[in-house]
């Protein structure tokens, strides 16, 4: 039921499974019934709030807080409530949530300010899940398309490929990469990353999760292939690379659109598991993953330390969920790519 | 038929090498890995450390080093660089925890997701089914550590509930057993419970408009009855397939969060502790295993879905 | 029913005697190890109790444990030639006879050790014992692969040779089963070497002992207690061994319960948790307290919960021979600035702040007349770095090495923090446990500077000693890891090492006067020496308990109340 869009890029077909309202391009109807779509937009301003917050770490660290992330303040006091507390007690039990400019959330074990830690943690684990995002989507898309057009031999061998990293538990795979890269980085190349860059941990969760796209993506290729468009444009003399480009990538936009949250979302997960496993974020750098894995340690004593931080992740992630979900009843009602059913593993 | 099968078995035994050389590979390419120097001890002096090498291989070149350890995998006789203990009696050892998870979470996700996916489909758009894709929602979000963390805060400490963690075998005593299961269990199926409740509701939604099911409607037969015997055993069949993957991945070591936290010593426990000590054999043993687990598993369902479907067979996807 | 009248009245007078011959003793206990036989402080005798270690032990087998996890219990069942008092504090560093009849006769050249086996002593199993399963044993612990037989291999006269193989015994080690005497001749004067054969690994065990690990499955060795069951990663049972008794070895107590069961848990939250609740009896004191749990533990169990001290020192190493800390002054700064005091709070108060490389415990720590020259309780920041500026090395480039697990990462976290607010440019590198001393050994990695600890391989000052010592410098696996060379510490070890172990005491001021002059160097910085926990449940005496300075709880002493 293939229908042609004159506003879209001429030679470029589109392949829509779903109906259309007649002469409106398939991208300004899913934002329609985006937009209707009250939920989503409400968590996705939920997270795009969690992010202004975190991008705005420095402001508050200095501003309010007067302080750094890893700046220690183990033997020093803080006023509340005019009475003077440690703000890490004798026995290394730290202080709670002042409600107040300096410390709000309270303090680790290290006296360091939880709220700083909270946003500058933010910024990471948003930045290693945007950058494993964009390597996952790029190398997985990449992957696909050749793989489902080409088939054959080159299909095998990258299936083969992607089985293997498939079948290797995640998190194990995780924690090895992760462990040899800490203790000496990585070099490829010109190109060589310290063992504590936040790119060290993007790099794994990105390769972590490229089967899980390149599978759909492949799968939909496949069917692609065999439609009359890319007939036509063998015919018409166009070259494989042209016909991917051309032709089959534009169709796999709203798929890859769709995808997009949902990698965000299991990339700030399988960060946080990382680093609870100490393969993640390295200290001091904080992470919301390393602080819940700090905040464990001193449960029951000190929950604001766990609370916080898993608050504001599940928070996230949740907004991104939610939006995600909302984009992809937007743009592919009909959901012809399944994707739970390819279960992110990173939270087990 | 047949050929399909030695096709899938093929496979999987190129799988199988690949990851075990993948494993390898990683451990050796670690600077300042050396076991030889970790298992001198701090006082020791080069000699010794030498002495060490020459007894285990480590001078050998990688791939017979790599032979020799598989060769040791598969006579039964790896052991540890820390330690020196036998892996596969470890592993053996560790095993019933990992599958008394496995099994009873697993039973607990399928039954549970099955339940709130139908439940929501048949109450698409009122609020049961806005409330359970909610609480889908937030299970998914949630990673399995910090909800396992935040239950024993409130189940073991604050009201003390359930045990801190740990496990007992079902030999020892069974209700004991039963007892410190059952956080877990109920973590680890969270997660798992979110995403099969909201894939079987999207697919009973789609199937529901279906032309047959429209028939079968026409013809009289009660919404319950379309559901139960039209829909629901077509769009079980993705489910179970995610099961048994989800399933053998948890054998695996994919329970490795759930397993530290609640300090359960399973398999997956024991894989993190020897990646993390950087002792190469158990993560090799524990990698295969899971990764057979997940391979053989993944074959099974896909002979099974080749016999229920001559599609599937016929174009081999 | 007159006869059972009468049994019932002799049954009373028995039970009135009893009770006053148990009040007269009642009080009598001492806290300097009680000896065989007698209660002390009105405890019961026999029973069994249950004991949790949060960290398995490396070995169990004798031959092969170098954690206090396997000391614990190697000490009481494989006992030395010479061994330990058992007591508490200093008086636990003293050397006393063991399987030997006297404490080691040393030939004036400080070559030649001469010691005789005492007589009728058989081996848990009934094996008779003989001067030759001396030979063995130290033998077997070379074969075994010691983690510190360099402590063998390097002063026994032919023990080298054996070790690569050369010769097929330890020609230095001379023995008579007929008389019981042993010789044994060094490769040059160490004084230390009568701690060196009071060693666990010096534990005799029989001849002919498979030259392997037998972790689960120990040999019989001759001691108070013995293994009834093992299995090193799960946990072991160890019995009162009945033949020890008869022997009359002084000063070695014979132990009051009957069994321990020790078990592995890998939590300490539930294994602190536990003891707390009474459901089991000993929480390791080789582990940490989960900091969480200490309010809880201090305000219900403070009446059997206690900090003890060993001697061990907490430092941070400063490699001398590159940038930035070649250069005195910024070695002095550090010195100058770290907060004590909030490292004792990142350890949840489980350190005591010193300045002093030798620790409170080590003949030759100085005493409270010393004082600290950079300071001990007034860090001075601003101070600090005036001086680092002076220096000129501020803006230098440091990476910070570190343990993984708490609190030694929050130290390296601290410490990092401090780097850069002295002016200097500094990130941290923390890595797994298991291979952290082996990379910092490294001459590859030849780190700036990062946490180090030592805690003592037996109470003598030149085992701390080894870290400052030039000559301990090697490519992999170096200890001294600040990289020290210093000519008059070399030239004062070469006479101080020699003093044998039994005479320590005299050359106390000169050992003192050496960690003074190491202190003014600043090659390293000194912050703590640990205290461990020592934590019961209220069925054990806990008072009478002794608690050793190298062998940690010393479970001969452990009684039910």
């Amino acid at each position: 039921m293939a229908t042609v869009d004159s506003t879209v890029r001429a030679g470029a077909h589109r392949d829509r499974g779903a109906d259309t309202a007649a002469g409106l391009s398939p991208y300004r109807l899913g934002l329609r019934r985006l937009r209707r779509n009250k939920a989503a937009l409400a968590f996705g301003a939920l997270f795009g709030v969690i992010v202004v917050l975190c991008l705005c770490a420095p402001l508050y660290a200095d501003r309010v807080a007067h302080t750094s992330p890893n700046a220690n303040h183990v033997t020093e006091t803080v006023t509340v409530g005019g009475v003077r507390k440690d703000v890490v007690s004798p026995t290394g039990q730290p202080i709670g949530p002042t409600w107040q400019g300096r410390f709000l959330l309270g303090a680790d074990q290290n006296g360091r300010d939880i709220a700083v830690r909270l946003l500058y943690g933010g910024r990471n684990s948003l930045e290693v899940g945007a950058l494993a995002t964009l390597l996952t989507m790029v190398l997985a898309t990449i992957a696909g398309i050749v793989a489902g057009y080409f088939r054959g031999f080159v299909d095998g061998v990258l299936a083969r490929v992607l089985d293997l990293i498939w079948a290797y538990p995640v998190v194990l795979l995780g924690i090895a990469l992760g462990t040899s890269l800490a203790l000496g980085g990585i070099s490829i190349g010109p190109l060589h990353l310290e063992g504590n860059s936040l790119l060290v941990p993007a790099f794994i969760i990105g390769i972590v999760y490229i089967p899980y796209v390149a599978k759909p993506i492949r799968g939909q290729v496949l069917r692609l292939r065999e439609q009359e468009f890319v007939d036509a444009a063998r015919v018409g003399g166009a070259g494989p690379l042209r016909i991917m480009w051309s032709e089959i990538l534009p169709n796999l936009s709203s798929t890859i659109i769709v995808f997009v949250p949902l990698m965000i979302a299991n990339a700030i997960l399988l960060e946080a598991a990382l680093s609870y496993l100490g393969a993640g974020v390295q200290p001091p750098n904080p992470s919301w993953g390393t602080m819940i894995s700090d905040g464990i340690r001193l449960i029951p004593s000190a929950m604001h330390l766990t609370f916080v931080p898993g608050l504001m992740l599940v928070l996230a992630v949740l907004g991104i969920n939610v939006f995600g979900d909302g984009v992809r009843d937007a743009l592919d009602p009909r959901a012809k790519v399944r994707l739970e059913e390819h279960a992110e593993e990173a939270s087990r | 038929m047949t050929r399909f099968v030695i096709r899938r078995l093929i496979s999987m035994v190129l799988v199988l090498f690949a990851i075990s050389v993948l494993t390898f590979l990683i451990f050796q390419v670690i600077p300042n890995g050396d076991p030889a120097q970790r298992m001198a001890g701090r006082l020791s002096t080069p000699e010794t450390v030498a002495a060490i090498r020459r007894t285990w291989g480590f001078d050998d070149p990688i791939w017979q080093q790599y032979l020799t350890t598989m060769k040791k995998i598969f006579t039964g006789e790896v052991i540890s660089y820390t330690q020196q203990v036998n892996v596969l009696d470890q592993i053996w050892q560790d095993l019933p925890a990992t599958l008394s998870l496995a099994i009873g979470a697993g039973i607990i996700w399928f039954v549970m997701g099955v339940l709130f996916g139908v439940l929501s489909a048949l109450r698409a758009g009122h609020f049961t089914d806005r409330a359970l894709t909610v609480a889908a929602l937030v299970g998914v979000s949630t990673p399995v550590f910090l909800l396992g963390a935040v239950a024993l805060y409130f189940f073991a400490f604050k009201v003390q509930l359930f045990p801190n963690g740990g496990y007992v075998p079902l030999t020892q005593d069974p209700v004991d057993w039963l007892y410190h299961l059952i956080l877990p269990w109920l973590c680890l199926s969270v997660l798992f419970i979110g995403i099969y409740s909201r894939v079987l509701r999207s697919n009973l939604l789609d199937t529901m408009s279906e032309d047959y099911v429209r028939t079968a409607r026409a013809k009289g037969i009660s919404e319950r009855r379309v559901l139960v015997r039209h829909v629901l055993r077509n769009s079980l069949i993705p489910i179970v397939a995610l099961w048994s993957l989800d399933f053998a991945a948890v054998i695996g070591g994919g329970a490795i969060l759930t397993e530290s936290v609640f300090n359960l010593q399973g398999v997956g426990q024991y894989a993190a502790e020897s990646i993390h000590q950087l002792d190469v054999p158990p993560v090799m043993v524990v990698v295969m295993l899971g990764a057979f687990a997940v391979v053989i598993l993944s074959a099974i369902t896909d002979v099974i879905f080749a016999l229920l479907d001559p599609r599937i067979r016929l174009t081999g996807s | 029913m007159y006869a059972r009248v009468r049994i019932a009245g002799l049954a009373l007078v028995a039970a009135l005697a009893l009770a006053l011959v148990a009040a007269g003793c009642g009080g009598g206990g001492s806290n300097n190890g009680s000896t065989s036989g007698s209660s002390s402080g009105g405890g019961q005798e026999g029973g069994s109790i249950s004991v949790l270690m949060g960290t398995a032990p490396d070995y169990l087998d004798p031959q092969l444990g170098y954690t206090t996890q396997s000391a614990e219990p190697d000490w009481i069942i494989y006992t030395p030639l010479v061994t330990y008092r058992h007591a508490g504090g200093t008086a636990g560093g003293e050397l006393i006879p063991g399987l030997a009849t006297a404490l080691p006769e040393v030939s004036r050249d400080g070559l030649t050790y001469r010691l005789t086996l005492r007589r009728g002593l058989t081996f848990s199993d009934g094996r008779p014992v003989k001067a030759s399963d001396f030979a063995y044993t130290i033998m077997r612990a070379i074969r075994v692969n010691w983690g510190g037989k360099s402590f063998f291999t390097s002063y026994i006269d032919g023990a080298a040779a054996y070790d690569s193989g050369r010769a097929s015994s330890i020609s230095g080690i001379q023995t008579d089963d007929a008389t019981g005497a042993i010789t044994i001749r060094l490769t040059e004067p160490y004084g230390a070497f009568p701690n060196v054969i009071a060693f666990p690994s010096a534990g005799l065990v029989p001849r002919g002992t498979a030259m392997r690990n037998l972790s689960n499955d120990p040999p019989p060795g001759v001691g108070p207690y013995m293994y009834t069951q093992a299995s090193v990663n799960r946990g072991f049972t160890i019995a009162r061994n009945p033949r020890f008794a008869r022997f009359g070895i002084p000063d070695i107590p014979t132990g009051h319960l009957d069994t321990i069961r020790v078990t592995i848990v890998s939590n300490t939250q539930s294994e602190a948790q536990r003891v707390l609740n009474n459901d089991a009896d000993v929480f390791d004191a080789g582990d940490t307290l989960p900091p969480s749990l200490l309010p809880q533990i201090e305000s219900q169990a403070s009446d059997r919960f206690a900090r003890e001290p060993i001697p061990s020192t907490f430092y941070f190493f400063l490699n001398v021979t590159k940038p930035p800390f070649d250069n005195a002054k910024a070695r002095q700064a550090i010195n100058m600035a770290i907060d004590r005091e909030a490292m004792v709070r990142l350890a949840s108060g489980f350190l005591e702040p010193t300045c002093w490389f030798l620790p409170e415990g080590i003949v030759g720590h100085p005493g409270n007349d010393a004082r600290c020259p950079y300071g001990l309780d007034r860090p001075d920041l601003a101070g600090a770095k005036r001086l680092v500026q002076e220096s000129g090395t501020a803006g230098t480039a440091i990476t910070v090495w570190g343990e993984e697990r708490s609190p030694r990462r929050e130290y390296v976290d601290y410490y990092t923090d401090l780097l850069n607010k002295l002016g200097y440019k500094a990130q941290e590198r923390i890595i797994a446990d298991e291979v952290y001393f082996p990379t910092i050994g490294n001459a590859k990695t030849d780190p700036q500077t990062g946490f180090a600890d030592w805690i003592q391989d037996f109470p003598n000052p030149s085992d701390f000693y080894l870290l400052m010592d030039a000559r301990a410098i090697q490519p992999t696996n170096n200890q001294n890891f600040s990289k020290v060379n210093d000519p008059h510490i070399q030239a004062e070890l070469k006479r101080l090492n020699p003093v044998p172990a039994t005479k320590l005491d005299s050359v106390a001021d000169e050992w003192s006067a050496l960690d003074q002059y190491t202190a003014r160097r600043a090659y390293v910085v000194v912050y703590g020496t640990e205290t461990m926990p020592k934590f019961f449940s209220d069925r054990l005496n806990f008072d009478a308990a002794i608690f050793h300075p190298t062998y940690l709880n010393d479970w001969t002493s452990l009684q039910l109340k």
